[in-house]
């Protein structure tokens, strides 16, 4: 079978006149410059250049679409059978690149402004004023270099999880039930985690985990000092997070050859050398990306720590996503919190891509 | 009145069958009026007849019940509008929708209203948390799309200041009767630039709650309640090694919260602070009010930090104290039986009984603001010895505002006023003050304890704890927060502060006050200096 022309096997033979291109074209292009005419005015009218203009954008945005819609029928009227099947995607990736394009460079802009809801005179651009008060902002780094702890701690769920992992793929009593229950925390709110655990059952006087620790004679203290606090946090998201890993794990280990661990049980391997020579190796892809994919969730943490210290004791627990939600809803500061959200983004891009080259050796299985 | 309170009452004062009869009868009574008899066009007995809708003792009221109080409180909305006079007018509502109160009763007090003057009412209802948020949003992006408001003082610096709201005509302030407010919700809250924008239906202060076990002849705390800061803070001390005589648990004194809540925590601050630095000669104790420099760094506000500082230092605090918001320090400690003092708003004195995890309804008592023996002041830069007193009006309670954006629309504009005027009432919101809404008395009538009494509440209770409100809202020296915009980002970044000094992470009291007072000029030239100067005096009443 032929593997060039045309694959689709088009039923309908295009004879597409010049004049229907032409007014095609002619669509795509005049709802562009109407789109663009209308935005640069709005603009200059917001920026007092002009002094008539619209009461709000919501007319750019009418064009806009006017334009995506004539970008949409142009695709038939020039290409024809070729335009329908572009069609199939087109307005998805319009529409995607409408809710993501658009308000990114919006909050790009907003980011280099000082605008706080509660300045009457609104967004005005400072330059580089938010990133200087972010390089003084010793909240912002102290909660950077808590993100650092946070994602280390990763490396002892991961070895948690992978422990029970193993023991859920090993043939003991009541596997299945096991695995649910394993799989509970994962399927409850942090929020609520946060509330039952954090709030009530390490409540200090009538916590029931607090009256068992006083039973054996120590007086609770779970939130007082940073080291503990932090501790009890990664402890409360590791609970709720180590079944996730666990649960990629497990279907990692039973995706095995078992061949190749029965031929290493021939050859006389123990159970350590077993593991260690031919099933970690095997299980690396797997353990990566579950490691990764978890760094992913763990540079979001904020509910546990808004829920139950506040970022406290003295900012000790604050991870960057609380304390933006703070500046942001409790302060109103739109401008700087999303600079320092952008600048956030920006340090999770760079941070996940240099640990996808670091271990993208890893993410294929040996031969 | 908050619904706790309201269940309190009820368990307190241990209704016997008599009285519920008496309640139901009423209400039976009521039900029978003809209708001519329940339009209370002002006469005499409206409060004593709405004050048996439900009946002390009869239950919650209902949907029906505001209903029916809405009804006969229609008269002095009568007096100034004609039946059916807004046919067409549509307006919309926005508040909040807390403990299914507020806006579910102004819906029913309402409805009455719509069917006699013809117009209709569309609801925004918002959760607390999101109100500030949606708020801001509106008044920032120009999205008001809202005619009514229920707000809270603390923002008329956002509203009024922007001149986004209707000024009061003469006729509601009549309707209204507005000179019954209590003292501090006179002007200046309330009014902009001399306008007057607000009608009140709600007032809010901190008071003083204090375990009476503790206190007298023999007792743990010694023989008095202490009355001043000073004396709080040595009696905490001197009650570590003790046992609380009612739990058998570890004693302690007064309970400051250490952790943020949102802003909120820092009213808990000002409590200690008012009684050091709301000087009388000057209603300004958080700014200076000709430069905006914050006042929270002088000796007065150093103090109320020390003050805590001391406690951690002496170990005064229960353990984890410094994860414990204002929202722990009440409910999971004070009222679960752990410290022996406490400043909050009425919801603790109202929960002390009907809470489950209460332990302390029989033994809470309560008072004003303690004391200073002496007081800084700013103007002179020095320490008077003198006694000061100055309770916290903290949040200043929830009026209803209506929006510049009828005023193009004069029949829309009557509307949205009568239809404010009517929710603060003086009649209505008698009633309000004595069931369940949301609302604390806030109007000297109010205060009328043989009205209460005759409704079927018990004196002595009404007497003890409202009287300590009643207090603190006539306080010539009580201290009003300023209203201007972004007040609450104040608050915020100095909660933040205070837990970074709290945790030990400044050298001292001082250089905690100073880190909160270098965030607050950010915050001021953020929000625009010569602007704040401007509104923080209008809200003083200084311009």
């Amino acid at each position: 079978m032929s593997a060039e022309g045309d694959l689709l096997h088009t039923v309908t033979a295009d004879h597409i006149s010049d004049a229907r291109k032409r007014l095609g074209k002619a669509m795509v292009w005049g709802t562009a410059l109407l789109c663009v005419g209308l935005a640069l005015w709005q603009t200059a009218f917001e920026l007092d250049h002009v002094s008539t203009g619209f009461a709000n954008w919501r007319p750019v945005l009418y064009a806009y679409m006017l334009w995506a819609t004539a970008l949409c029928v142009a695709q038939v009227m020039v290409r024809g059978e070729a335009g329908k099947r572009t069609l199939f995607v087109l307005p998805a990736a319009l529409f995607v690149i409408s809710l993501v394009i658009f308000p990114l460079l919006f909050a790009l802009y907003i980011s280099f402004t000082d605008w706080n809801l509660a300045s009457i005179q609104g967004p005005q651009p400072n330059g580089w004023d938010n990133m200087v008060q972010m390089w003084n902002d010793q909240f912002y780094w102290n909660a950077l270099k808590n993100m650092v702890y946070y994602v280390l701690a990763v490396g002892v769920e991961y070895a948690i999880a992978f422990g029970l992992a193993l023991l859920l793929n090993a043939q003991i009593r009541a596997r299945k039930f096991f695995r649910v229950v394993f799989l509970l925390p994962l399927m409850l709110s942090p929020v609520a985690v946060s509330w039952m655990i954090g709030k009530s059952m390490l409540e200090v006087r009538f916590g029931p985990i607090s009256r068992i620790v006083r039973e054996l004679g120590f007086e609770p203290s779970f939130f007082g000092t940073p080291e503990m606090a932090r501790f009890m946090i990664m402890a409360m998201d590791a609970w709720t997070f180590i079944p996730f890993m666990m649960i990629m794990l497990l279907a990692g280990l039973q995706a095995l050859p078992r061949e190749v661990i029965e031929a290493s049980k021939v050859d006389g391997a123990t159970g350590w050398q077993s593991f260690r020579e031919v099933i970690f190796p095997l299980m690396l892809p797997v353990s990566v990306t579950a490691i990764v994919i978890r760094i992913i969730f763990k540079l979001k943490l904020a509910d546990i720590i808004i829920n139950v210290t506040s970022g406290g004791p003295g900012g000790a627990t604050d991870s960057v996503t609380s304390f933006i939600f703070r500046e942001y809803r409790d302060r109103s500061n739109v401008g700087y919190g999303t600079l320092l959200a952008m600048v956030y983004l920006v340090l999770i891009i760079i941070f996940v891509t240099l640990l996808l080259k670091l271990v993208s050796r890893w993410m294929e299985r040996p031969a | 009145m908050k619904v706790e309170l309201y269940n309190y009452i009820r368990a307190a004062q241990k209704m016997n069958r008599r009285q519920m009869l008496k309640g139901t009868a009423a209400l039976g009574a009521a039900a029978m009026l003809p209708k001519g008899a329940a339009q209370a066009d002002g006469h005499s007995n409206v409060r004593a007849e709405i004050l048996k809708i439900p009946g002390v003792g009869a239950g919650s009221p209902t949907d029906s019940d505001w209903q029916k109080v809405g009804e006969m409180c229609l008269g002095a909305t009568k007096e100034n509008v004609a039946e059916g006079e807004f046919d067409g007018v549509e307006l919309t509502f926005m508040g909040l929708n807390n403990q299914n109160l507020h806006n579910f009763l102004f819906r029913g007090f309402l409805k009455p209203w719509e069917a006699y003057t013809g117009a209709k009412i569309n609801w925004i209802d918002l959760a607390q948390a999101d109100y500030n948020a949606r708020l801001q949003q509106s008044i920032a992006t120009g999205t008001v799309d809202f005619d009514i408001i229920e707000m809270g003082a603390p923002f008329e610096g956002d509203v009024l200041g922007r001149g986004m709201a209707s000024e009061m005509p003469d006729w509601v302030k009549e309707q209204i009767d507005m000179d019954d407010y209590v003292d501090y919700l006179k002007a200046p809250v309330g009014t902009w630039g001399g306008k007057t924008y607000r009608v009140s239906i709600d007032g809010d202060c901190h008071s003083f709650a204090y375990r009476k076990d503790y206190f007298g002849d023999g007792a743990i705390g010694g023989a008095e309640v202490p009355t001043t800061w000073q004396e709080i803070n040595q009696v905490t001390k001197d009650l570590i090694g003790k046992e609380d005589p009612l739990t058998g648990l570890p004693a302690h004194g007064y309970l400051d919260p250490l952790k943020g809540w949102g802003g909120f925590g820092f009213y808990f601050l000002e409590n200690r602070a008012a009684a050091y630095a709301k000087h009388p000669n000057s209603p300004a104790w958080l700014f200076d009010p000709e430069t905006m420099t914050p006042m929270v760094n002088n000796p007065a506000w150093v103090q109320a930090i020390q003050d805590v500082m001391d406690l951690i230092e002496a170990g005064a605090y229960p353990a984890d104290q410094i994860n414990a918001d204002p929202g722990t320090t009440a409910f999971q400690q004070f009222l679960a039986g752990t410290g022996s003092m406490l400043m909050w708003w009425g919801d603790v004195g109202s929960s002390a009984r009907t809470s489950d995890t209460s332990v302390v309804g029989d033994v809470v008592g309560f008072g004003i603001n303690p004391s200073s023996d002496r007081v800084y002041n700013a103007q002179a830069g020095a320490w008077e010895e003198t006694r000061n007193e100055a309770p916290n009006m903290a949040y200043i309670g929830w009026g209803v505002y209506v929006m510049a954006t009828v005023d193009g629309d004069e029949k829309k504009k009557k509307a949205a006023w009568s239809a404010a005027a009517h929710l603060g009432g003086k009649d209505l919101s008698l009633w309000a003050s004595a069931y369940p809404s949301g609302f604390q008395p806030y109007r000297n009538s109010h205060f009328q304890f043989e009205e209460w009494e005759e409704a079927g509440y018990d004196r002595a209770y009404i007497e003890d704890y409202l009287g300590s409100n009643a207090d603190s809202y006539n306080h010539p020296n009580a201290a009003i927060e300023p209203r201007i915009p972004g007040i609450f980002q104040y608050y915020s970044v100095a909660e933040d502060e205070l837990a970074k000094g709290y945790a030990g992470q400044y050298g001292s009291a001082q250089e905690t006050a100073d880190a909160i007072a270098a965030a607050w000029e950010g915050i001021t030239d953020q929000i625009g200096r010569d602007s704040q100067i401007e509104i923080y005096r209008a809200s003083l009443g200084l311009s």
